[in-house]
C-alpha cells in the first residue's frame, strides 16, 4: 500500500497541509518526483497572520510563503490549476485546464472554504487583501462569529482605527461553549476593555446593503434586496444586519468568520467517501481513505479519531501533524504519533494557547491569574483527570505541559 | 540566555525570526530551543534554524565564563527579526 522509493506522488492542494505533506516526505527520505497542485495564483503561504500582521499591514505576502525561497522544497508546483475530478483507475487528477495528471499516490489536500454570510470573508489572502484595503479607520465594523478568527479579526480593526467594533458571537460570551466560563469571561474583558461591543446570545440572520442614504435621494431597485443569508451581500457600502432577537445594526464593514466548509465539491462524483453533513474526505487516522493509493489531510478531511470528537478540526498544528502522520503512512515507517491538540491565537497583545482535548472536559478549573488581568491559566478536567490546559500570556507554562505530555515514535514501536 | 542541563552557558537573541515571541519562555532540550508558539527549534550554539515555520536562524552572542562571571559580547551581526517587528 505505501509508496515505491521513486514513486510520483501528486498533492491535491497548496496550503498547508499539501506543502506540509511534501515536506515531510523529502524529509522522511522519499526520492521520487512529487508534485503539488494549487488553484490559487500565489506560492504556498501560510494563512494565521491574515487576521492579524497582515491585515494590519505589518506583513506582506511575501513574508508568509511557507517554502523558503533560499532553500527550496525539491517539488514539481502547479499554481492557478485547479482540479476539477478525481480518477481512480488510472490514478490522476483532471484539471480545469484540461490537463490529466496521473500519481502512484494521490493526498487529497484542498482544504476548506469560508462559510459567507455577507460582507467580507478572511480565508484567502484576496479575502485579507479586500479587507486591508476597506477603510477602516473611523468605520463602524461588525464582526459576525465568536471562534478564535472572529476576535482576532475584531482586535485589528480596533489596531486599525475602527470607530467602533461589535462582535455578533451567537452566544453570551465568546468562547463560552468550547473554553468555558472563566476563559470566555476573560476574553469578554480584554476585547471590551479595547472598546469591542458584543451583542450577547444574538445570532446574524442575514446581512443586507442599507437600501438609501438617509436623503433619499438614492434610488433602490428592488432586486438589490434580495435574501442575503443565501448570495451574501458583497457591494460596499453600509449594510444592516438583522439579529435573531428581532434587532438589526448597521454597519459600514461587515465581517463573516462563521467557520469553514471542505472544499471538496469535485469530488462529490468519486469514488472517495464524504461526509454527509461537512462534505468532508472520510480518512482513517493514517489519513488513508479506504481506496487504493488515496489519501486525505488537513481541512478538507476528517479522520476516524476527528469524527468522533477525539480531535480537533481546522487547527493548524492538526494540519501539520496530519502531514507528518501521512508521509509516514506513503512510506511505510512507524506511524508517527499524534500530539496533544495544539492552537494559538494573538488578540490585543494576549496570546492565548490551549493543548489538549477541552471539547471533552466535564469541569474548569483556574489554576493561576485572574479574569481581570488576562493572564489565565486554566485546566480542564474530565472525571477529575488533567486533559487539557489553556494560558492567556503563559508561554512558559503551555510549553511546559505540551512537551510532558510529548509521544515519541519510539513509544509507540515499543 | 540558557543555562542547560549540561552547565553550558549561550545567549541568543530573545525574538523567534518567525514570529514575535520570546525564545526564552521556550523548552530546551539537546543544547536546542523550541519556540514557545510553533515548533522549529534554534541551536544555542550557532543559532541555526531545522524546521518551519521559521526560515532563519537566530543570532547567537559569544559568552564567557570568567570565575562564576559571564561576559557576553554582542554580536555585531544585524538580528534576525519577524516581519513587522523592529529593534526597541
Amino acid at each position: 500500500m505505501s509508496l515505491a522509493p521513486d514513486g510520483h506522488l501528486l498533492i491535491i492542494g497548496a496550503g498547508l497541509a499539501g506543502y506540509y505533506t511534501a515536506r515531510q516526505m523529502r524529509t522522511q527520505g522519499h526520492t521520487g518526483p512529487i508534485t503539488i497542485l494549487g488553484a490559487e495564483e500565489h506560492p504556498a503561504y501560510d494563512r494565521p497572520a491574515l487576521s492579524k500582521a497582515y491585515l494590519c499591514g505589518t506583513t506582506d505576502l511575501c513574508d508568509l510563503y511557507l517554502d523558503d525561497p533560499s532553500d527550496p522544497l525539491d517539488v514539481r508546483w502547479v499554481r492557478s490549476d485547479a482540479v476539477i475530478g478525481l480518477s481512480t483507475q488510472p490514478l490522476g487528477v483532471q484539471t480545469a485546464s484540461g490537463t490529466f495528471y496521473l500519481g502512484d499516490a494521490v493526498v487529497i489536500a484542498t482544504g476548506a472554504e469560508a462559510r459567507r454570510l455577507g460582507g467580507h470573508a478572511i480565508r484567502s489572502v484576496e479575502d485579507a487583501a479586500a479587507l486591508r484595503a476597506a477603510p477602516l479607520a473611523g468605520a463602524r465594523v461588525a464582526v459576525i462569529g465568536g471562534g478564535f478568527l472572529a476576535l482576532e479579526t475584531a482586535a485589528t480593526c480596533t489596531t486599525r482605527g475602527a470607530g467602533s467594533v461589535t462582535v455578533i458571537a451567537g452566544e453570551e460570551l465568546p468562547g463560552l461553549r468550547r473554553l468555558g466560563q472563566p476563559v470566555a469571561q476573560a476574553l469578554h474583558r480584554l476585547h471590551q476593555e479595547h472598546g469591542v461591543r458584543f451583542l450577547g446570545s444574538a445570532r446574524a440572520l442575514s446581512v443586507n446593503p442599507v437600501p438609501a442614504a438617509a436623503d433619499g435621494c438614492r434610488s433602490v431597485r428592488p432586486q438589490a434586496r434580495q435574501p442575503a443569508a443565501l448570495q451574501g451581500s458583497q457591494a460596499p457600502g453600509p449594510h444592516s444586519i438583522t439579529l435573531s432577537d428581532g434587532r438589526s445594526i448597521e454597519a459600514d464593514v461587515v465581517i463573516s468568520a462563521v467557520g469553514a466548509v471542505p472544499a471538496t465539491g469535485w469530488l462529490t462524483r468519486s469514488a472517495v467517501a464524504l461526509d454527509p453533513v461537512t462534505g468532508a474526505v472520510l480518512a482513517d487516522d493514517t489519513g488513508f481513505t479506504g481506496i487504493p493509493g488515496v489519501w486525505a489531510a488537513g481541512d478538507c478531511a476528517l479522520w476516524a479519531a476527528q469524527r468522533t470528537g477525539l480531535r480537533p478540526v481546522g487547527h493548524w498544528q492538526e494540519t501539520v501533524d496530519q502531514a507528518q502522520a501521512v508521509a509516514s503512512a506513503l512510506l511505510g515507517g512507524i506511524p508517527s504519533p499524534m500530539q496533544e491538540p495544539y492552537l494559538w491565537s494573538d488578540q490585543h497583545h494576549v496570546t492565548i494557547q490551549a493543548a489538549g482535548m477541552l471539547a471533552l472536559a466535564d469541569e474548569v478549573k483556574v489554576l493561576a491569574g485572574t479574569i481581570e488581568s488576562g493572564d489565565l491559566l486554566v485546566s480542564y478536567l474530565r472525571d477529575g483527570t488533567e486533559i487539557g490546559i489553556l494560558g492567556m500570556n503563559r508561554l512558559r507554562e503551555v510549553v511546559r505541559w505540551r512537551r510532558s505530555r510529548r509521544v515519541r515514535p519510539a513509544a509507540l514501536a515499543a | 540566555m540558557f543555562l542547560t542541563e549540561e552547565g553550558t552557558v549561550h545567549a541568543l537573541d530573545d525574538t523567534c525570526t518567525h514570529q514575535d515571541a520570546s525564545l526564552a519562555a521556550g523548552w530546551v532540550e539537546n543544547c536546542r530551543v523550541e519556540c514557545p508558539l510553533h515548533e522549529s527549534t534554534f541551536s544555542l550554539r550557532t543559532g541555526e534554524v531545522d524546521q518551519p515555520p521559521a526560515k532563519r536562524g537566530v543570532r547567537v552572542h559569544q559568552v564567557t565564563v570568567q570565575d562564576g562571571e559571564v561576559l557576553v559580547e554582542l554580536s555585531t551581526a544585524a538580528p534576525q527579526l519577524p516581519p513587522g517587528v523592529e529593534v526597541r
